[in-house]
């Protein structure tokens, strides 16, 4: 079309009438709505399904009233926009980037979303970051750890829960101490899956293994949701490494186990980049071939004994999804906190307002859920402050057993 | 590289090709006999592992006994949804290839949705089967006992199948209805009848293919997907419309996975399947057995 002085003054008018009256609407806005990118169907759909009920227990707390030291819990709604509801809209990216990129396009343009919170696999958080960062909303990601995330540049993408860099640190610092303790650690073996997350993830081990001094002998990747892993099992029982370090999701790692049994490899010792080793359908399914296991989180229950609010919070969930709250499902209740608190705090729906409430966060690790610091994000938009744990499965539930000041256990080491 | 490991990975690659055909064979049966390309069929498969797993946790009845119930009921479940879904999508005047394979692929979608809603999308499994991890050894090989049974029954379901359709009328009548659909008709057999009771065969056949695989494989409603690719690479392979090439593809799939996972780095297992069958497309364009 060929727009001539009559479309411009026509466009300007209509923008004009419209403009005022959208801020006007939007000022006494009875609720905020916020787009919730999650796999609701296909091969990780169990991990959506939980996360749907982990994200309306967080705005079951926003909108009521509740006595728990957490942002929001003690108002009704957001008293910053005059009591406002939090309203979610949830969107299914089937875990392909691809829909996650026409949802988040969706849930900004259709939905008229304030603000948007996701995704689970960091490979669909890569495309939903970027339409938010075009429209100029600001995109939480709740559980995704892959570093390169925040290394994009990107003004409007913000993380609160650690990424695997650090997550890793946190692996090989707890080497380091038992190897000072006197055990034995030399060779590490990784498993990883072929997409951003396991590929990330490897990286910052392979780096953090070379600088450290220990020995990789054997690096695995391999397909994700392969119909079997004889093969890789084959080559990790070759290698036999001190520790075996796995980054799977749910299916690959059920599937990683079981084949290790049936190919009589039994691993000295096993660490864990969270995923499906923290999911409890795994330890349903093979639980009991892996006792001592340990995966690196960022949530432990061990913290309802020094945070009663945590025990209570978890009551709510369960009520609601039948599971305890586990290392995703707390990272994803605190991404709507956090969103709701920015927000909150913004006084306003307005994308750039609520980048920059999100800019000056500042949350007290005691106001969480988690064995965090504090959430406070540098100029990359990531949290530095939220502190890793590292968790291991004794006799059918984790207990926290490194950092130091958060243990409560002595690590079992070697696996039993 | 050791004997063993190569020993191993060639027996691991001949029980896993095995398992690959007796899931591609029910594909492969309802192609040859009326150009039916079953997109749904890795559902089918779900569906299977599902009433195995369901079979197991409600009645306690092992995958080893219940696979015969869960033949049965996916025979009648084949038979069903031919006389209810695909009958009527083969009576599509224009354009019939289409028409099938949205029938298909449509009925694949809804019955993954219908899953997911009843069964939720959680991840099951059937920990304390008699075989399952359960594991054989010798000279540094291991076999697990759930897939050598499932390679057992695999041989088994094909040598019936085979019997089935070579010695009985049924079956004779089943061959004659795929060389030429309209004679039969002359002659006086029911041509839906026995669509019906071919649809009902290559599902019973998945049937038993879901109830060992629920031994040692997990469940959850996208299951089929990752199977199902494989199977129809498998018929492809073997012959469009040969039953004996999709079980002897299923054993070269197999075999030529485990073969490239030991040459290659694992990750790149599934392209020497893909090579192998640009090969043969390549060389002889209707698969290895194929007759059309």
């Amino acid at each position: 079309m060929k727009i001539n002085r009559r479309h411009l003054v026509i466009g300007g008018a209509a923008s004009a009438a419209v403009l005022p009256f959208g801020t006007a609407a939007r000022a006494q806005a009875k609720e905020v709505v916020i787009g919730v990118i999650y796999p609701l169907s296909g091969a990780s759909a169990q991990i959506g399904v939980d996360a749907q009920k982990a994200f309306q227990t967080a705005a079951e707390l926003i909108n009521n009233k509740y006595d728990f030291d957490l942002p929001l819990a003690r108002d009704e709604g957001l008293p910053g926009l005059g009591g406002a509801k939090v309203r979610l809209v949830f969107a299914d990216h089937q875990a392909d980037p691809q829909k996650g990129r026409a949802e988040a396009e969706r849930l900004i343009t259709q939905e008229k979303v304030s603000a948007i919170v996701g995704t689970y696999q960091s490979a669909v958080a890569v495309t939903v970051s970027q339409i938010c960062e075009r429209y100029q909303v600001p995109f939480l990601s709740a559980d995704n750890s892959s570093p390169s995330l925040h290394r994009r540049g990107l003004k409007y993408y913000f993380r609160a829960a650690p990424h695997d860099e650090m997550f890793s640190q946190a692996m090989f610092d707890f080497f380091d101490a038992l190897k000072k303790k006197g055990k034995k650690i030399e060779t590490l073996a990784l498993f990883h899956e072929d997409t951003i997350f396991g590929t990330d993830s490897s990286n910052a081990q392979l780096k953090l293994a070379k600088d450290r001094g220990y020995k990789i002998v054997a690096d695995i990747k391999y397909r994700a949701n392969s119909p079997s892993l004889t093969a890789e099992v084959q080559q990790l029982k070759a290698a036999d490494a001190d520790v075996l370090m796995p980054s799977s999701y749910t299916t690959d790692g059920i599937l990683l186990i079981r084949t290790m049994g049936e190919l009589g490899y039994k691993a000295k010792n096993i660490v864990a980049q969270d995923a499906g080793f923290s999911e409890k359908a795994l330890y349903d399914a093979v639980g009991d071939k892996i006792p001592g296991v340990i995966s690196r989180g960022s949530f432990s229950l061990d913290l309802a004994a020094k945070r009663p609010m945590v025990g209570k919070i978890n009551d709510m969930y369960k009520e609601r999804s039948g599971k305890d709250f586990n290392d995703y499902s707390s990272r994803q209740f605190m991404g709507l906190i956090v969103m709701a608190d920015a927000i909150n705090r913004a006084k306003s729906t307005d994308g750039e307002k609520i980048r920059e409430a999100l800019v000056a966060t500042d949350m007290p690790g005691e106001k969480t859920i988690m064995p965090w610091k504090q959430v406070k994000f540098d100029a990359e938009g990531q949290n530095t402050f939220a502190d890793p744990v590292l968790l291991q499965y004794v006799g059918g539930k984790f207990v926290t057993i490194f950092p130091e000041q958060a243990a409560v256990a002595e690590a079992i080491w070697p696996m039993p | 590289m050791t004997t063993a490991t190569i020993i191993q990975s060639l027996a691991s690659g001949l029980l896993m090709g095995l398992l690959y055909g007796l899931v591609a064979v029910g594909l492969a049966l309802i192609f040859g006999l009326m150009d039916v390309t079953n997109f749904a069929h890795g559902e089918f498969l779900m569906l299977a592992m599902y009433i195995t797993f369901f079979l197991f946790t409600f009645f306690a009845i092992d995958p080893l006994l219940s696979a015969p119930l869960v033949g049965g009921a996916m025979f009648l479940f084949g038979a069903v949804a031919y006389l209810f879904v695909i009958r009527f999508a083969m009576r599509a005047k224009a354009n019939i290839g289409m028409v099938q394979i949205f029938t298909t692929f449509g009925l694949a979608i809804l019955m993954r949705g219908l899953a997911q809603y009843f069964f939720t999308p959680d991840y099951r499994s059937i920990n304390v089967s008699w075989l399952g991890g359960k594991t054989i050894s010798f000279g540094g090989i291991f076999l697990p006992v759930p897939q050598l049974v499932g390679a057992l029954v695999s041989l088994a379901a094909f040598g019936a199948l085979y019997f089935f359709m070579k010695k009985t009328d049924f079956g004779r009548a089943l061959e004659a209805t795929r060389e030429d659909a309209g004679a039969v008709a002359l002659v006086g057999i029911d041509k839906n009848k026995v669509f019906a009771l071919g649809w009902g065969l290559g599902s019973a056949l998945i049937g038993l293919a879901g109830a060992v695989m629920a031994m040692f494989f997990y469940i959850y409603p996208d299951v089929g997907a990752s199977f199902a690719l494989i199977a129809y690479v498998t018929v492809a392979l073997g012959g469009f419309g040969s039953v004996f090439g999709a079980f002897a593809g299923g054993i070269i799939v197999g075999l030529v996975e485990a073969t490239t996972a030991l040459l290659l780095p694992p990750s790149l297992k599934a392209v020497g399947i893909y090579a192998v069958y640009l090969l043969v497309v390549f060389i002889r364009p209707r698969g290895l057995f194929g007759s059309i």
